[in-house]
């Protein structure tokens, strides 16, 4: 079984099989031999009911994180979808509060997925349960996009250590967002050219993106960060899907993020010591922050 | 990096925010040191090194490393509470800062523990990011424990025959040895053995090498399981 060495390979394979990158992704699970295909469909489907439970457990609640940093905001969006001044879709505001209602959920030690890490645990999830409630997406495709959404994240993992600490948080919610990208394109029938087109879009907008967390907590502004990132995805796949491609190929752009999370600054990798983390307000909350854990 | 691993490791895991390596690595190098303790552990002083002790309260690394101590795994929702939890089940604990510099990685911890049978051990662990830990030391020896697969560690005299007389134990319970290390001191000084196996080893074979002449102490330690 081929073992998809780089995006270039899995593209050929794709195309030779005649196949989507989901279900390209389900044969390399398969091949890894620790799991039946029934079986691996399962656990597919009880990351998604996972996923989607956090959404629920999370969406309305207003309970403050342990550090009072976050909390209650995913409440505020998806009731905001009923007011006048409301002007995008009921979708996209699904996709922000679901981020939100997970990141907060991750922030009051419950139960989430993480995906690729803790910190980017929002966008996959978001953009998927609010795509099938509002597009109707089958669960067998659900699984299918999610798949698709796992098969980006390795293959970049093997150039990439996927944390903040390792190359910023492009190869967290960066990551996160061209999964995410290729997840929406795999579940609405587009090719795997278009999938990875939509991956490459998506990173190449998150190139470079610093992991700066206030106090260090994965909080301010990881929250708000997987909120935007869901749409971000979205507006990738619709490229995409209308016929826009990425001019440098998907291989190149990973290569490119590799190569610039090596040039940041260790203060940029999950630190705290730059970026929002070092701002007067941040510094003024960790001091406090600080004395109150003592 | 590894090179061809599982779509649910990045899917995944299903675990306790906020931190995959303050929180679910939390949770697993202590599962891991509850493994080599191999026994209720009655106390512990856990000393916290660098970003592990700046940050431990908001990524509730405490409360991971006691929930871990427990046997819980990362998703158990029960980590939330695992302060309650420990004094139920009568687990005395206290956290340590360590402010001075020091050679460890980021997110270190050393666990001084004190076992029901009274004997003390201390352990010293590293969480590497993405819930991934080891363990690289055991008392005053050390060691490379990722909790991956059952490895029996064993520390022992440099004498001839002992990779003979353990592998023979372990052979006749028709248990897969997966990789095996072994390295000493000096020749003729203590040596140090580490079997990672396919399962683990039962334990009257345990107590087995237990009884072999020259061997000081073996930790049968089990896997991570989640």
């Amino acid at each position: 079984m081929n073992k998809f060495a780089n995006f270039k390979d899995l593209l050929a394979y794709c195309e030779t099989e005649n196949c989507s990158i989901g279900e390209a992704a389900l044969r390399y699970e398969v091949s890894l031999g620790d799991r039946t295909t029934e079986a691996i469909l399962q656990g597919v489907q009880t990351i998604l009911s996972q996923m989607k439970d956090t959404i629920q457990s999370g969406l309305l609640s207003e309970e403050k994180s342990m550090s009072g940093l976050s909390g209650g905001f995913s409440k505020k969006v998806i009731t905001f979808v009923d007011s006048p001044t409301a002007f995008l879709s009921p979708l996209e505001h699904k996709m922000m509060a679901y981020a939100l209602a997970t990141l907060e959920e991750n922030s009051r030690m419950k139960r989430i997925v993480a995906c690729p890490t803790a910190g980017a645990s929002g966008v996959v999830p978001a953009v998927l349960i609010a795509l099938a409630e509002e597009k109707q997406i089958p669960p067998e495709k659900l699984q299918m996009g999610l798949l698709a959404a796992g098969l980006v994240g390795e293959i970049v993992s093997r150039r990439m250590h996927l944390s903040g600490a390792a190359a910023g948080c492009q190869a967290e919610v960066g990551v996160a967002t061209g999964m995410a990208a290729a997840a929406i394109v795999e579940c609405l029938d587009g090719t795997p050219q278009q999938a990875l087109d939509a991956t490459a879009i998506s990173f190449k907008n998150m190139m470079g993106l610093v992991c700066d967390p206030v106090a260090g907590l994965v909080e301010v502004p990881c929250v708000k960060r997987n909120s935007v990132a869901g749409l971000h995805a979205s507006a990738a796949a619709t490229l995409a899907l209308s016929g826009v491609y990425s001019f440098v190929p998907l291989d190149e752009v990973v290569d490119a993020m590799v190569s610039v999370g090596r040039m940041m600054s260790p203060k940029l990798k999950e630190s705290a010591e730059g970026g929002l983390a070092q701002t007067p307000t941040a510094l003024a909350f960790t001091e406090q922050f600080q004395k109150k854990e003592k | 990096m590894t090179s061809h691993g599982s779509l649910f490791d990045i899917m995944g895991p299903i675990m306790i925010g906020p931190s995959s390596s303050h929180t679910a690595g939390a949770v697993r190098l202590a599962s891991l040191a509850r493994n080599v303790a191999n026994g209720k552990v009655s106390r512990v002083n856990f000393v916290l090194y660098n970003s592990f002790a700046k940050t431990y309260q908001g990524h509730g690394t405490d409360k991971g490393l006691i929930a871990g101590l427990l046997g819980m795994g990362v998703e158990d929702e029960g980590i939330r509470h695992a302060e309650e939890a420990a004094k139920a089940q009568g687990l005395d604990f206290r956290f340590t800062v360590w402010e001075e510099a020091n050679h460890y990685p980021p997110n270190t911890v050393r666990f001084e523990m004190e076992l029901e049978n009274g004997e003390t051990l201390t352990v010293i662990g590293h969480s590497i990011g993405g819930g991934k830990v080891y363990i690289s030391r055991i008392n005053e020896y050390n060691v490379s424990l990722k909790g991956e697969y059952p490895t029996l560690v064993m520390f022992y005299h440099d004498e001839p025959g002992m990779i003979w007389r353990v592998t023979k134990i372990i052979a006749e319970q028709n248990i897969n040895i997966a990789s095996l290390t072994c390295t000493r001191r000096d020749k003729g000084t203590e040596a140090f053995m580490a079997i990672c196996l396919d399962s683990l080893l039962p334990d009257e074979q345990v107590e087995e090498i237990r009884r072999i002449p020259h061997v000081y102490t073996v930790h049968n330690v089990d896997k991570i399981t989640s």
